[in-house]
C-alpha cells in the first residue's frame, strides 16, 4: 500500500519527480562510468606490468633494494643451481642491474643498465634486437621516454660508464638499435637495456642475476635461499596506491553531484510535505500511523533512486557500450607523468561487485535524505494538519 | 437501552495563545447514543470543530473525559488512537480531503487497505460504497474531475465503506449549493437508517438542520441547548 501511494505521488510530483530521477540517474551514469575507468585502467596497468617486467612472478636477490639506490651496485646474488636448469629452458629469465651513468653527445646521464637474455620470450622487452649493431658496438633498446630525454634516436651510438665487480670502471660504446614503446614507466625512464651476457662480461661476474623473472608462480617453490619472492600485492602496492589517490581525487566532484542530487530529493520531499499537509492530516484521520506517514515519505525517496537505477542502464547505455567498445587512448606524453600508459586503448569493463555496493551506498543515502524531513509529520499534530497549519 | 457510544463528562478544552490560553471548550457533559442524526450547531469559533476531534480522538481534552466506543482518548497513546480511527470512526471533512493522485475507487479503497481486508472482500465493499453514494459511473475519475457534490460524496463513501459506528462530519455542506447538499444530507439519512451508523455533524448550514433528530447547540465553547426534533 505504502509503495503504492508513494509511487502515485511521485507520478503526481510531475517534473519535479523526472527531474529528480533524471539527475540522479546521470549521477550514477557518471559514477559507473569513473569507477569503469579506474577499475579497467588498473586491470589494464596490471596486465601490461605482467606482460612486460613480472610474467607470473618475480623473485628479487635479497640484496638488492629498490628504495636504496647504495644497493643497486652489489644488488645481484648467484643463481641457484636449482633454477638454472629452467634459466636454460627459458621458464625462469635473469636480470641483472647496475648503475650506470652514459654520455649521449657529450652529455652525462644517470642511468640503469639492465641485462637480459638475448632469446627470451617471457616478457615483452624487445631483447630479440639484441642481434644487429655496427661493428664494436654492443646493441642497447630504450624507451621512448629515455629516448626524448637522452635525446637518443635508433642508430645512435653513446658510452656507458659503470663500475665492474672489482669497483674498477669500465666503459661500453652501445648502439641503440630500437626504440620500444613500453607501457610501464619504470622499464623505460633512466633505463638502458642491453643483452644479459655483455653485461655480465663488462661487469666480470659469473651467473648472477638481480631479478628472476618466472614464467610459472609454482617455480617461487625452487630453493633460492639469496633470492625473496616478491608477491603480486608488494609489486603492485604502489600501482594499487596510485589509482586509489587518483580515484579518490576523482571522488569531488561526483560527490558534489551526488550532494545536489540528494538537495534536490531533500527539496521535494520537504516541499512535498508542506504541500499535503491536509493530506497528510487525512490520512492520519484515516487511521494511518505516524510511522506509516513517514515511512510513506522515506519510501517516495527510495522509489526516486530506484527508478534512478532502472533509467540509468537506458539513459547511459551508449556511453558504456561506447567505452566498453572503443575505449579511449591516453594522449602522447602521458608516460612522462610517470603515470602507467597504454599501448592500446584503455576499453572500460564494469565491475559488478563495486557497482553493486556504490548503488546500495546511494540506496542508503537517499532513504536518509527523504528521512530527514519525514521526521517533521512526527512533529505535526492531525488538527493542525487538517486546518493546513 | 440507549447505547452510548461516545460521552464527555466536565470536558474542557483549552489552546495556548500569545497572552495566556483561549478556552474553546468549557465543561461539556453530552453523550451520543447508538445511531442517533446529531448535529453540533452553533456559529464560527464555537467549539464545534474542536468538539468533533476530541470524539474523533483526533485531539485530547484539556479537562474532563472524552469516552469513545468504550475507551478514553485520553489514555490512548498514538497508535491506539490510529487504531480506534481506522476501525470505528469515519471522517467527512468541508474541504472533503481526498487523495488527489488517487482514483474514486482508491480513495474510498485506502481505509479497508488500512485494515488489511482482503481484496475480494474490499472489492465488494468499495462498490457497494459507491452505490450507496450513487457515484458508480466515476470509479476511475480522479478528484480533480468531480465536481464539488461529487468529491463529498466520495468522501462519504469513503467514511462509509468500512461501515463505522460512528461517523463525524464537519460542516459537509459548506462548499456545496442547495441541491448537492440535500442530495448529501438524503444519502446520509439513507445510510444512517439502514445501517445504523451513528452521524454527528457540525454545521450552521440551515439546510442540514431541518435534517437533524438532534441538535446540540454549542456558544462560546458551552452547551447552549440539547433538544431532539420531532417530525423528521
Amino acid at each position: 500500500m505504502i509503495f503504492k501511494l508513494a509511487f502515485k505521488n511521485i507520478v503526481g510530483n510531475g517534473w519535479r519527480s523526472l527531474i529528480n530521477v533524471f539527475i540522479l540517474a546521470i549521477v550514477l551514469i557518471g559514477i559507473i562510468w569513473a569507477e569503469g575507468m579506474w577499475f579497467s585502467w588498473l586491470n589494464l596497468a596490471k596486465t601490461q606490468e605482467k606482460q612486460w617486467e613480472y610474467a607470473a612472478g618475480i623473485m628479487r636477490a635479497k640484496n638488492y633494494d629498490p628504495f636504496d639506490a647504495f644497493s643497486w651496485e652489489k644488488g645481484y646474488a648467484a643463481i641457484p643451481s636449482a633454477v638454472k636448469p629452467y634459466v636454460e629452458s627459458g621458464r625462469i629469465v635473469p636480470v641483472l642491474f647496475s648503475p650506470a651513468v652514459i654520455y649521449p653527445q657529450g652529455r652525462m646521464l644517470n642511468a640503469v643498465v639492465k641485462g637480459i637474455p638475448r632469446h627470451q620470450k617471457l616478457v615483452r622487452i624487445p631483447s630479440e634486437a639484441f642481434t644487429h649493431a655496427s661493428e664494436g658496438a654492443v646493441p642497447a633498446v630504450i624507451g621512448k621516454a629515455m629516448a626524448r630525454t637522452a635525446r637518443l634516436k635508433e642508430g645512435d651510438t653513446f658510452t656507458l660508464r659503470l663500475k665492474n665487480s672489482g669497483d674498477a670502471f669500465d666503459a661500453l660504446e652501445l648502439q641503440v638499435v630500437k626504440i620500444m614503446n613500453c607501457p610501464v614507466p619504470s622499464l623505460d625512464i633512466g633505463t638502458v637495456w642491453i643483452d644479459l651476457d655483455s653485461l655480465l662480461a663488462v661487469k666480470q661476474l659469473g651467473s648472477v642475476a638481480t631479478v628472476l623473472v618466472l614464467g610459472d608462480f609454482g617455480l617461487t617453490r625452487l630453493p633460492a635461499p639469496s633470492f625473496r619472492v616478491i608477491p603480486e600485492s608488494e609489486f603492485f602496492a604502489d600501482l594499487n596506491q596510485m589509482v586509489k589517490t587518483k580515484a579518490s581525487g576523482q571522488a569531488m566532484p561526483f560527490s558534489m553531484l551526488i550532494f545536489l542530487a540528494m538537495l534536490a530529493i531533500f527539496d521535494t520531499q520537504a516541499l512535498a510535505i508542506f504541500k499535503l499537509r491536509k493530506e497528510i492530516g487525512m490520512l492520519s484521520a484515516l487511521g494511518m500511523t505516524k510511522t506509516q506517514i513517514i515511512r510513506l515519505f522515506t519510501v517516495e525517496g527510495l522509489l526516486y533512486i530506484l527508478l534512478a537505477i532502472i533509467a540509468t542502464p537506458i539513459l547511459g547505455f551508449p556511453l558504456f557500450y561506447y567505452f566498453a567498445v572503443h575505449g579511449f587512448s591516453l594522449p602522447q606524453g602521458y608516460d612522462s607523468f610517470g603515470i602507467a600508459g597504454f599501448d592500446e586503448p584503455l576499453k572500460f569493463h564494469y565491475n559488478l561487485p563495486l557497482i553493486i555496493c556504490t548503488l546500495l551506498f546511494l540506496i542508503l543515502l537517499t532513504v536518509f535524505v527523504s528521512w530527514l524531513p519525514a521526521r517533521k509529520i512526527a512533529k505535526l499534530k492531525p488538527t493542525d494538519a487538517l486546518r493546513g497549519k | 437501552m440507549r447505547e452510548i457510544i461516545a460521552s464527555l463528562s466536565k470536558m474542557s478544552k483549552a489552546f495556548p495563545t500569545g497572552q495566556g490560553e483561549f478556552l474553546a471548550l468549557k465543561n461539556i457533559d453530552l453523550e451520543f447514543g447508538k445511531g442517533e442524526f446529531t448535529g453540533i450547531v452553533g456559529p464560527s469559533g464555537s467549539g464545534k470543530t474542536t468538539l468533533l476531534n476530541i470524539i474523533g480522538s483526533l485531539d485530547v481534552p484539556s479537562k474532563g473525559e472524552a469516552k469513545v466506543l468504550g475507551q478514553l482518548t485520553s489514555q490512548l497513546n498514538a497508535r491506539q488512537s490510529a487504531e480506534l480511527r481506522s476501525r470505528h470512526i469515519g471522517f467527512i471533512f468541508q474541504t472533503y480531503n481526498l487523495l488527489p493522485v488517487y482514483s474514486v475507487y482508491e480513495n474510498v479503497e485506502f481505509p479497508l487497505i488500512l485494515l488489511k481486508m482482503k481484496p475480494e472482500e474490499r472489492k465488494k465493499a468499495v462498490l457497494d460504497a459507491l452505490e450507496w453514494v450513487g457515484l458508480m459511473d466515476k470509479l476511475k475519475s480522479r478528484p480533480a474531475q468531480l465536481s464539488g457534490g461529487q468529491c463529498q460524496r466520495v468522501a462519504i463513501a469513503r467514511a462509509m465503506v468500512k461501515k463505522p459506528e460512528l461517523v463525524l462530519a464537519d460542516e459537509p455542506t459548506a462548499n456545496l449549493d442547495t441541491e448537492n447538499s440535500l442530495h448529501i444530507l438524503k444519502t446520509m439519512q439513507t445510510l444512517n437508517e439502514n445501517l445504523g451508523t451513528s452521524f454527528i455533524f457540525s454545521t450552521h448550514d440551515d439546510k442540514v438542520i431541518k435534517f437533524l433528530r438532534r441538535i446540540v447547540r454549542l456558544t462560546d465553547g458551552e452547551v447552549a441547548s440539547d433538544d431532539l426534533q420531532t417530525g423528521v
